[in-house]
């Protein structure tokens, strides 16, 4: 393996060598890897820079890089997952590899989510479908150092039953006493023996009505459930100061130098990914 | 005692300049386009243009840049890296607007990361420039608060003299006293005059224009959509543009080895923010023409305290449709009023 | 009356009337010797069209481009012959209805303007048949000569210099009115049949894949020419092409809004058993 630096200074667009060393099939056309680095000084620099909800961009040499979240907590540094729908050249062509492959990985980039801030507060997070992967990343933080959290609910939903990610882990949880679990799925996307909720994620929050006091709410999934799981979140009493989510767009660069990832004069690369609903709502949404 | 550099030394300049290891770099027009190339001997430069037709960053920001070549094997990716090659560069030649230019967009290719690529050939080059003594009525680097003598940039500056016979040289760098220091048997000392520098009329209100483009009432405002009817979505004015730095990364090669490439890429492209799921943030020409204009005139400056044009008016000279960011700055300007 | 007078009240009386909803014609520039796409919605705007010698861009691109004509109103445009040509192209490729298009069309005779007679796409089929004769300036023809004189590999040579210049900036496909996919063949990327980068290989894939899309469909109205921020001879290619369908084919583009496009229909007789 070549050397990263040349005279000391780093090729910030040179990826790391990944090993697949895990391959899960979550949903139809969703797959998780987990990737564990080759060279052990990369390693270092992720141990040492990564935090909860930064991003990497995970690539195939000859195809391209593409941009998601680390779905692994800052609490579990010795590997890296993460967690993507098959939509296009590059996701279609990490959905192929397979153990024992090698991919590559560029970050950890971005900013995190606060999570001392959470301290001794309940902790409420509401995930849509595809959306699980980054609050997935924060739940398993918090439920790593469990004791220093009030109440955690989590709030999740999908389309149908088979689209829910993370199935494995949804059952850990719901057998967990220290966790309200809440599922549901789409009207008309249960299955017979679907044993939790129907309806659209916000309603069911409502439904749920978990209590703004003291709380942190994290929030992520597709626009349109975010503006009306913000509408309900507001019904109940949360201040959008105290609701985190995570905002995403077209990347290549990652480092705040391509020019195409700007919300408004935010470029989510470097200010984000990870917001408050106040500080999105200063976004101008003609823009997003 | 201020010392002149003799037009007919020039050929000198260049000789002891390659000796000292410099590789020289001028504005050439050969072909129908001007553009910045590797020169010989001082007639094939042609200092006479208003400014040539392709910018300065075409020497640090390449369209198009191998970064790395990588071989896909069974156990192990082996990737070699293309960095420029360490080779000292003199640029004899370079507008006020262009040098500038390099300068604005130093600290966007160093935010926190630093881009390799960008900092190898600035780092190797000394840029000479030479003052402007006549403008076209697209020139606007007085509106961007510049000057047709502007230092931003530069490591050298001459002024021209009359009768075209030389320059008056200012220093302005240590990288520009070494680069003079290697032709200073060459230089005179004269108390000579200078010409003076192009009278470039102020076209607009740049204050009033980040006032208004900061205004978040008027990001939705239905003069994005008029001014910016008549634009086709190409991307000369941004390819033209020194300061325009977009770029996209394309994996050239077959199944077990190839390139990655560092390629131009423009905001005004219909697809260039396009989500692999079908949302486009930017789906509209006019989204696209007010993010240009807001990057550079709203958004650069609050994060870099620069606005990232320099005011050379390439966008508009060269524009299919007429179109250029002077028209709209001045729209604005008459809107803040 | 000159002719930027009668057709300054003509577009004031279209839009009065309600007619139509906006009209495209030419009005000043940055400089005095430039136009510029002036798009107008009320009759008091007329008096701002320029109907001169140096109004010369194509305006028909502007008819495809982001739902102008989705609500079915008409729309009047400012077209000299090859523009009739294009929405004549535009139609039988589907693009457009050709009924909802009013021309105020206009020629240029050696530098005085006359208006041509008609409003509609259907109007001017005599017209278009002229031009099949008329093709080039003496300038062009000393260029067009000056290329076929070379050989083969001066020819390569000529070109590989000329695409060198290429910056990818897409200019002349997006003013083009032929070049209006919305994903066009370089925006792919599975697979990436033409590469973005502006290197020899790069720029001659995209410089003649262009040329062959564009094969049978140009009008050479000469919009990719000075669009060309890098001065490459654009045209020249086009010409070329159109010669050739011209000789291989007996084919005009642009003569009827029903003319089924050369490369892209077959007939039971074609010589051809198969496309290859």
């Amino acid at each position: 393996m070549t050397d990263n630096t040349q005279n000391g200074q780093e090729n910030i667009y040179r990826p790391a060598i990944m090993n697949v060393v895990g391959k899960r099939d979550e949903a139809p056309g969703v797959k998780t890897l987990r990737l564990e680095f080759q060279d052990p000084v990369e390693h270092e620099r992720f141990r040492q820079t990564y935090r909860t909800g930064m991003f990497g961009l995970y690539g195939i040499f000859g195809e391209g890089e593409s941009t998601f979240c680390v779905a692994s907590p800052e609490t579990r540094k010795e590997y890296i997952e993460c967690t993507f729908r098959q939509s296009g050249r590059v996701t279609s062509s990490l959905a192929s590899a397979e153990v024992g492959d090698l991919v590559t990985y560029r970050g950890p980039y971005g900013n995190r989510f606060p999570i001392e801030e959470f301290y001794g507060k309940n902790l409420l997070f509401i995930a849509g479908g595809i959306a699980l992967p980054p609050t997935r990343s924060v739940i398993w933080s918090c439920l790593d150092q469990r004791d220093k959290f009030g109440r955690v609910t989590i709030v999740y939903g999908a389309r149908t039953v088979a689209d829910l990610v993370y199935k494995h882990e949804l059952e850990e949880w719901q057998n967990r006493s220290d966790i309200e679990l809440v599922l549901t799925v789409d009207p008309g996307g249960e299955s017979p023996d679907w044993q939790h909720r129907v309806g659209f994620v916000p309603s069911v929050l409502e439904e749920a009505a978990p209590s703004p006091d003291n709380c942190v709410a994290v929030l992520c999934g597709p626009p349109v459930m975010i503006k009306f799981t913000l509408i309900s979140l507001g019904k109940l009493g949360f201040n959008e100061e105290h609701v985190y989510t995570t905002l995403e767009n077209r990347m290549k660069c990652g480092v705040g130098k391509c020019g195409r990832c700007n919300v408004g004069s935010v470029y989510i690369c470097k200010e984000g990914p990870v917001f408050t609903a106040a500080e999105v709502a200063r976004m101008p949404a003609g823009d997003l | 005692m201020t010392k002149i550099l003799l037009r007919d030394r020039l050929d000198d300049c260049i000789t002891r300049w390659h000796a000292a290891g410099f590789e020289v770099i001028g504005p050439v027009s050969k072909n129908n386009i001007s553009q910045f190339a590797a020169i010989e001997k001082a007639d094939e430069l042609d200092l006479g243009a208003i400014l040539p037709g392709r910018t300065l960053k075409d020497l640090f920001f390449p369209q198009t840049e191998p970064m790395f070549r990588y071989r896909i094997g069974k156990q192990q990716i082996d990737t070699e890296e293309y960095l420029p090659p360490e080779r000292q560069r003199i640029v004899f030649g370079a507008r006020p607007c262009d040098a500038s230019a390099m300068a604005i967009d130093d600290p966007l290719f160093g935010w926190d990361y630093k881009d390799s690529y960008w900092f190898r050939r600035r780092n190797e080059t000394v840029i000479v420039t030479i003052a402007c003594t006549a403008a076209d009525e697209f020139c606007m680097c007085t509106s961007l608060k510049l000057a047709p003598d502007s230092t931003l940039g530069s490591d050298i500056l001459l002024r021209p003299l009359e009768g075209n016979r030389g320059w008056l040289v200012e220093e302005l760098s240590q990288r520009g006293s070494e680069a003079l220091s290697r032709i200073e048997a060459l230089l005179e000392k004269e108390a000579a005059k200078p010409l003076p520098p192009a009278d470039v009329p102020v076209k607009f209100d740049l204050e009033a224009c980040r006032e208004w483009l900061q205004n978040p009432e008027n990001f939705e405002s239905h003069f994005w959509k008029e001014i910016s009817m008549r634009c086709i979505g190409c991307g000369t004015c941004t390819f033209l543009c020194p300061t325009c730095h977009c770029f996209d990364f394309q994996d050239e090669g077959d199944t077990y080895t190839g390139i990655r490439r560092k390629n131009w890429d423009s905001c005004s492209f219909a697809l260039f923010t396009m989500h692999t799921s079908g949302h486009n943030p930017r789906s509209t020409q006019s989204a696209r023409w007010r993010q240009r204009i807001m990057h550079k005139f709203n958004y650069f400056p609050g994060k870099f305290s620069l606005n990232s044009c320099s005011g050379c008016g390439r966008c508009t000279r060269e524009c299919p449709v007429d179109m250029g960011i002077t028209e709209t700055l001045q729209e604005i300007t008459k809107l803040s009023k | 009356m000159s002719i930027q007078e009668q057709y300054r009240k003509r577009a004031a009386e279209l839009l009065a009337s309600g007619e139509v909803k906006i009209i495209i014609g030419y009005g000043a520039g940055s400089t005095p010797d430039r136009r510029r796409a002036l798009f107008i919605r009320s009759a008091e705007d007329a008096g701002l069209l320029q109907v001169d010698q140096a109004c010369d861009a194509n305006l028909s691109g502007y008819l495809v481009s982001e739902g102008l004509l989705s609500d079915r109103k008409k729309v009047g445009i400012f077209l000299r012959p090859e523009g009739i040509r294009s929405v004549n192209i535009l139609a039988a490729e589907s693009q457009l209805d050709p009924l909802q298009i009013v021309i105020l069309g206009f020629s240029d005779e050696n530098g005085s303007l006359t208006p041509l007679q008609g409003s509609s796409v259907s109007d001017f089929s005599a017209l278009i048949s002229t031009l099949k004769e008329r093709r080039s300036t003496p300038e062009e023809q000393e260029l067009v000569e000056k290329i076929e004189g070379m050989t083969p590999e001066e020819r390569f040579a000529f070109w590989q210099a000329e695409f060198a210049k290429c910056i990818k900036c897409y200019a002349c496909r997006q003013v083009c009115p032929m070049c209006y996919c919305k994903r066009c063949i370089v925006d792919n990327n599975q697979p990436q049949w033409v590469q973005t980068s502006s290197h020899t290989l790069g720029n001659f894939e995209w410089n003649l894949v262009r040329a062959f899309h564009l094969s049978g469909r140009c009008v050479e109205c000469g919009g990719c020419d000075r669009a060309c921020p890098v001065n490459i001879p654009l045209r020249l290619i086009n010409r070329r092409m159109a010669q050739e369908v011209l000789e291989a084919f007996d084919y005009f583009s642009g003569m009827s809004h029903t003319q089924e496009p050369v490369l892209a229909s077959f007939k039971k007789d074609d010589p051809e058993t198969f496309i290859l």
